[in-house]
């Protein structure tokens, strides 16, 4: 994957390599440079003007590396952050293919971090990899080069570099060292910010049982972490910064004793000292880059893999290739002998149901939660894929529909009511954007949340979320519903669709919705009785089967436990008004 | 008073115009307070700051001895190498004292700094768990934690950076320019020349740098949220088959995100090879000038040499200065939010002479006696209320959001204080009770029971060890609740994690309920205690209350007229005032505001089939 997106950039990170090599071979001519000016200089042969040459010679070396490394160094970084916007836009593309079956098993944090961190490392790992490397070898390379082209013994050079040979040693051994423990320091600054949250979230509790003292410990060790991890990585990050720079020291220490010796014995001139002495110097920092790069590459091989093991992931619900797109206008749902587990557990959701689902018809579904309601919707919808031949619609089997025909003509409502932070007309008209104000506003009447959204300072074009208004739990509820009946498609399912609703408002939204619904098929799930009773078909599950099945007085009328729920709920009525007062 | 009324009564046109009001931070005060911290470690301040003079010494001092080799050794070609390993073995005691001072001072100054941004931050917590409940209800919880964390993690680095950084590399530069004048005055007052240049470029294009900063970290973190978001709402999204569409608004983002890093990234490029090259110019310079007068035999070729390795040096130290001038700002930022959360005093105070009330002793009497209060000036809440309320016996309050039913249990909690009449338990007023006390006497049951990250015996017991265990199991037998937690993983050592998520509604709230009990309150109020539940479980929970609440005096605030209906008396409130009370039947009989109450949900049905 990686290495694709490098061979079709191939030439343009040629280029930048060209040019960062360029810039480092000049950069290593000014040891030489200032060499052959002390040895001119001391022997007196310097003219004025040749010192005039000789400082413009090396402001044009410094000049010249500048401008060719640096723009070596923004071509690999741009597109090091090219290859980051591509593999966004891919991962991303690549989670909107994945069924639910996928995101059960993996939480949004975890899909974030690669998005983020993985693509990070990697990203990382190529410019930095890439510009470094260069970077060094060349610079190595050449000094390497320069130092035996003078009249420097070889022997000496090598003796005097022996020490900095160690750097990227011990680079590669802190550095994974250090890491750990930053990361540790991190996290525990996470542990402490969400310990103030639960604490500044649970205020009203912990003052109410006087537990001042015991949050403040609970929060204090949390703090005293956080100082424990940061001592201990100081004391690794500080003997690393601190060794370096020693073994520079070393270098020079063994320049001075050698080649001080070498020089008074005339074996070598004092030229070639000096510009000994500055390729030592220069030498340090490309030693330790090279260090740096082997621990961004072991990083980034694991993120590398990471993100290849996601992109391998197979969608599981697929279109088969006989799939058509197909209306559902006028079409009636049957299932039949339809028993259905989820992955990994260990009793069937659904065990041998049947059920028919005529245009212009309301089936009622109630049950306890677990009882199977919700497994059926997803199947309905594809979001699990049913037994074949179980699920038919206007004759044909469910699998053999597009996704696209299935997923457009079937309006959901799920129980939560999750919301996009956009605005709320764009929530409202979520399945076509472009959707007119006056279709938005029509289906915000019919969810009973017209008013509520119209008080609101810039009412429809209201943006939600962080920074924008944040709606109550029926107010989320109302909108969602008005996002699902807006599509006035073919069939509606809602979920428990009205739970956070208040009584009277239930019944204006179902008497609605009965009177828009003439005509198409509509499934109401709930665990209320007063949602669902006036549908032409109530069926009551339990553990998966449908143990009731009949209209409401039917099943009033007979032991069971829809007479039971019906007593539970109703007894001694409930509250109704409070909600929509103001 | 700027008090507002909770979150959960204000309308959300109000709810946007809610920012952090807090007084204008005295800048100048707040840093003394922040030095206030500092001050106990002065002397080993002063040890950081020998540490750092050492360490640059025996770093700046290399150089200088490379000059002495050249100029008083290799130059004179006797063949003196005795010297010359002197020299050498000189070099290696300064390389392993900047070694070691380097070390030192790096450890040093990041115990000192954490032990004080240790100590401020727990004093913070503690000062803003001191607060009364007026400021959480103005004050956003997201910001509050953005003082405790982020603003003092910025203290943090004005430690270990800026600090650090300002002894330094200032110290460095002081001491190279030292060093340069006494190797040759001339020569360096030319290179002083380039300074100003060299600072002023440096920061122009920092101001400039934080700038794109700024820009891709707010594009990052839109990217983010937007991702974060359609990955939890992926459902909605297949659902409606809206992939494509939120395809395009994801590299939308991404696409944003992407040109302000190429511009940061530019910028950043740009910054520092102009560094770079303002480096061989100034070297270009000491070449030219040096080189003359060494021709000239002015100066020894030791001391160019010398001028050539210092001026190189000379970058780096200006670079990281001025990189610290960003942080700098941020920390004077932080440190006037902090201070000026500091500066805000609790609105509810103990009094100065309190007064205890032995817990087992008090029967439970309650008295709300001419009662005004309200959450903003001019604005009251709650008008002349009066009610008087036996010891065990049990209150039922309704009526329709903003009637006053959560002031008056607020008030009775001492969340808020009343503006006139008084609150008496057994004839003491509540304002003259330790908080502590008046807490432990009166236990409250919430909507949405809180959970703390921790087992469920540390929830229940509220992490107090000297609960016993035991206690916390016969609690749960109590109210039922043994089963359940029986049911779990690990059984009362099951860890919560996230408040209690995994975790019914009905669960958690079973577990509040065996934490009264470990508690003991005289008073109990329940607050919408069962809302929420499905019908099942609100069956269990209604059995677990009329345990709870024998032999205590209750309040039951609820939404379903079910849960009401068994109490001695009930109350209906509407605008403030007390509109109607007394049993079921009694109101019923009013033929009032209770009975088309309770018609509506009743009579629903009739009207239908009848």
């Amino acid at each position: 994957m990686l290495r694709d997106y490098i061979k079709s950039k191939w030439h343009v990170y040629g280029f930048a390599i060209l040019l960062i090599a360029a810039g480092n071979a000049i950069q290593s001519y000014y040891p030489r440079l200032l060499g052959s000016f002390t040895d001119r200089l001391q022997q007196g042969k310097l003219s004025h003007d040749a010192i005039v040459d000789y400082s413009l010679a090396l402001l044009a070396v410094g000049v010249a590396f500048g401008v060719l490394a640096g723009a070596g160094q923004y071509v690999v970084m741009r597109l090091g952050r090219l290859y980051e916007f591509d593999m966004r836009k891919k991962l991303f593309a690549h989670f909107t293919t994945l069924s639910e079956r996928f995101y059960s098993k993996n939480g949004v944090g975890k899909l974030l971090s690669y998005v983020m961190n993985d693509v990070t490392a990697v990203r990382e790992s190529i410019s930095m990899g890439i510009n470094q490397t260069t970077n060094a070898t060349i610079l190595i390379l050449s000094a390497m080069v320069m130092m035996t082209l003078s009249d420097i013994p070889l022997r000496l050079v090598l003796v005097c570099v022996l020490p900095l040979l160690l750097i990227p040693w011990i680079v590669t051994r802190f550095g994974p060292v250090i890491r750990k423990r930053s990361l540790n320091v991190q996290d525990s600054l996470g542990k402490m910010t969400e310990s103030a949250e639960e604490q500044f979230g649970g205020i009203r509790v912990t003052k109410k049982f006087a537990a001042e003292a015991t949050m403040n410990r609970r929060f204090g060790e949390t703090v005293d972490r956080i100082r424990d991890n940061q001592l201990r990585l100081v004391r690794v990050s500080s003997l690393f910064q601190a060794i370096i720079p020693f073994l520079g020291a070393l270098s020079m220490i063994v320049t001075i004793a050698y080649g001080g010796y070498l020089t008074i014995r005339h074996t070598i001139s004092l030229g070639n000292f000096v510009e000994l002495t500055l390729y030592i110097r220069m030498m340090v920092a490309p030693l330790q880059q090279i260090g740096n790069v082997i621990n961004t590459m072991q990083r980034s091989r694991a993120s590398l893999e990471r993100i290849g093991d996601l992109m391998a992931v197979e969608p599981d619900i697929r279109e088969s290739k006989s799939a058509r797109h197909r209306s559902l206008e006028e079409a009636s749902v049957s299932i039949r002998g339809l028993s259905f587990a989820y992955p990994d557990a260990e009793r069937p959701s659904l065990r041998d149901i049947s059920l028919d689902i005529a245009p212009g018809r309301t089936l009622g579904i109630l049950g306890k939660t677990g009882s199977g309601k919700t497994t059926l919707v997803k199947l309905l919808l594809r979001a699990y894929d049913p037994p074949a031949g179980t699920i038919r619609i206007a004759g044909a089997d469910i699998r053999d529909f597009t996704l696209e025909s299935l997923r457009a003509q079937i309006a959901y409502v799920p129980q939560e009511g999750f919301l996009f932070s956009t605005t709320i007309r764009d929530n409202i008209a979520f399945y076509k954007r472009d959707t007119e104000l006056p279709t938005v506003e029509k289906a915000a009447r019919q969810a009973q949340i017209y008013g509520s959204i119209a008080e609101l300072p810039e009412s429809f074009d209201t943006r939600l979320g962080e920074r924008g208004v944040t709606l109550s739990g029926g107010q989320r509820q109302r909108t969602g519903l008005a996002r699902g009946l807006i599509k006035d498609a073919p069939i509606l399912i809602m979920d428990d669709s009205v739970s956070a609703v208040d009584a009277v408002t239930e019944k204006r939204i179902i008497d609605g919705i009965r009177k828009a619904r003439k005509g198409k098929a509509t499934i109401i799930i709930a665990h209320r009785i007063s949602a669902l009773k006036h549908a032409d078909e109530i069926v009551v599950m339990d553990e998966g089967r449908i143990v009731q099945r009949g209209t409401h007085k039917e099943l009033l009328a007979q032991a069971g436990l829809y007479a039971t729920l019906h007593a539970i709920q109703e007894e001694g009525g409930r509250e109704d008004a409070e909600p929509t007062a103001r | 008073m700027q008090n507002r009324p909770p979150a959960d009564q204000r309308s959300a046109a109000e709810q946007r115009t809610v920012s952090d009001q807090r007084p204008p931070a005295d800048q100048k005060a707040a840093f003394r307070a922040f030095f206030g911290y500092i001050r106990p470690h002065r002397l080993s301040f002063l040890l950081v700051f020998c540490c750092t003079v050492l360490a640059i010494a025996a770093d700046l001092a290399q150089p200088y001895l490379v000059k002495v080799a050249i100029d008083d050794n290799i130059l004179k070609g006797r063949d003196d190498y005795g010297t010359l390993l002197v020299i050498c073995a000189i070099y290696l005691g300064l390389a392993l004292a900047g070694f070691l001072f380097t070390y030192l001072q790096n450890n040093l100054l990041q115990y000192l700094g954490q032990n004080i941004i240790g100590r401020i931050r727990k004093d913070l917590f503690a000062h803003i768990g001191k607060q009364s409940m007026s400021f959480f209800d103005r004050m956003p919880a997201g910001s509050l934690i953005t003082n405790v964390s982020s603003d003092t993690e910025t203290l943090n680095q004005f430690f270990s950076q800026v600090l650090l950084s300002l002894v330094r590399d200032g110290l460095t530069l002081i001491f190279i320019i030292a060093i340069m004048f006494q190797l040759d005055v001339t020569l360096t007052l030319y290179c002083l020349i380039l300074l100003p240049v060299i600072a002023l470029i440096a920061i122009g294009f920092r101001t400039y740098m934080r700038k794109t900063y700024q820009i891709s970290r707010a594009a990052l973190s839109r990217l983010i949220a937007f991702a974060a978001e359609n990955l939890a709402g992926m459902n909605l999204i297949q659902a409606f088959h809206q992939e494509r569409e939120q395809q395009n608004r994801f590299t939308d983002n991404n696409r944003t995100y992407l040109r302000a890093n190429l511009r940061e990234i530019r910028t950043n490029v740009l910054f520092n090879r102009s560094f770079d090259i303002l480096g061989s110019l100034s070297i270009a310079l000491v070449t030219w000038l040096g080189g003359v007068a060494v021709f000239n035999s002015a100066i020894e070729f030791g001391v160019l040499y010398a001028f050539i390795t210092y001026i190189r040096q000379f970058f780096q130290p200006i670079s990281t200065i001025t990189s610290q001038w960003n942080t700098l700002q941020s920390t004077t930022v932080s440190v006037g939010r902090i201070w000026s959360l500091f500066a805000v005093k609790p609105e509810i105070e103990d009094a100065a002479e309190t007064r205890m009330l032995e817990r087992e002793k008090v029967a439970g009497r309650i008295d709300f006696n001419h009662v005004r209060f309200g959450y903003q000036a001019g604005v009251p809440v709650l008008h002349d209320l009066d009610l008087h309320i036996a010891p065990g016996e049990m209150i039922g309050i309704v009526g329709t959001t903003g009637a006053g039913k959560s002031s008056l249990i607020s008030l009775l909690c001492r969340f808020y204080d009343v503006w006139e009449g008084d609150i008496r338990i057994d004839g003491t007023d509540i304002r003259t009770l330790p908080q502590s006390s008046l807490h432990r006497l009166v236990g409250l049951v919430q909507q949405e029971p809180y959970l703390y990250s921790g087992s469920i015996v540390d929830n229940i017991r509220m992490f107090d060890e000297e609960i016993t265990r035991e206690e916390v199991i016969r609690a749960c037998k109590f109210v039922g609740a043994d089963d359940l937690i029986g049911r779990l993983k690990d059984g009362y050592h099951t860890m919560l994690s996230e408040r209690g998520s995994g975790l019914s509604a009905g669960e958690r709230q079973m577990i509040s309920f065996a934490r009264i009990i470990v508690f003991k309150p005289k008073i109990l109020i329940l607050d919408e205690a069962t809302a929420n539940l499905d019908s099942y479980t609100e069956h269990l929970i209604q059995r677990a209350l009329r345990v709870v609440s024998r032999e205590r005096t209750t309040l039951v605030i609820a939404h379903r007229l079910s849960t009401v209906m068994r109490a001695n008396r009930i109350i209906v409130m509407s605008g403030g005032r007390i509109v109607e009370s007394g049993s079921h039947a009694e109101l019923l009989e009013q033929h009032g505001y209770y009975e088309e109450l309770y018609l509506h949900s009743q009579g629903r049905e009739e009207r239908e089939t009848g």
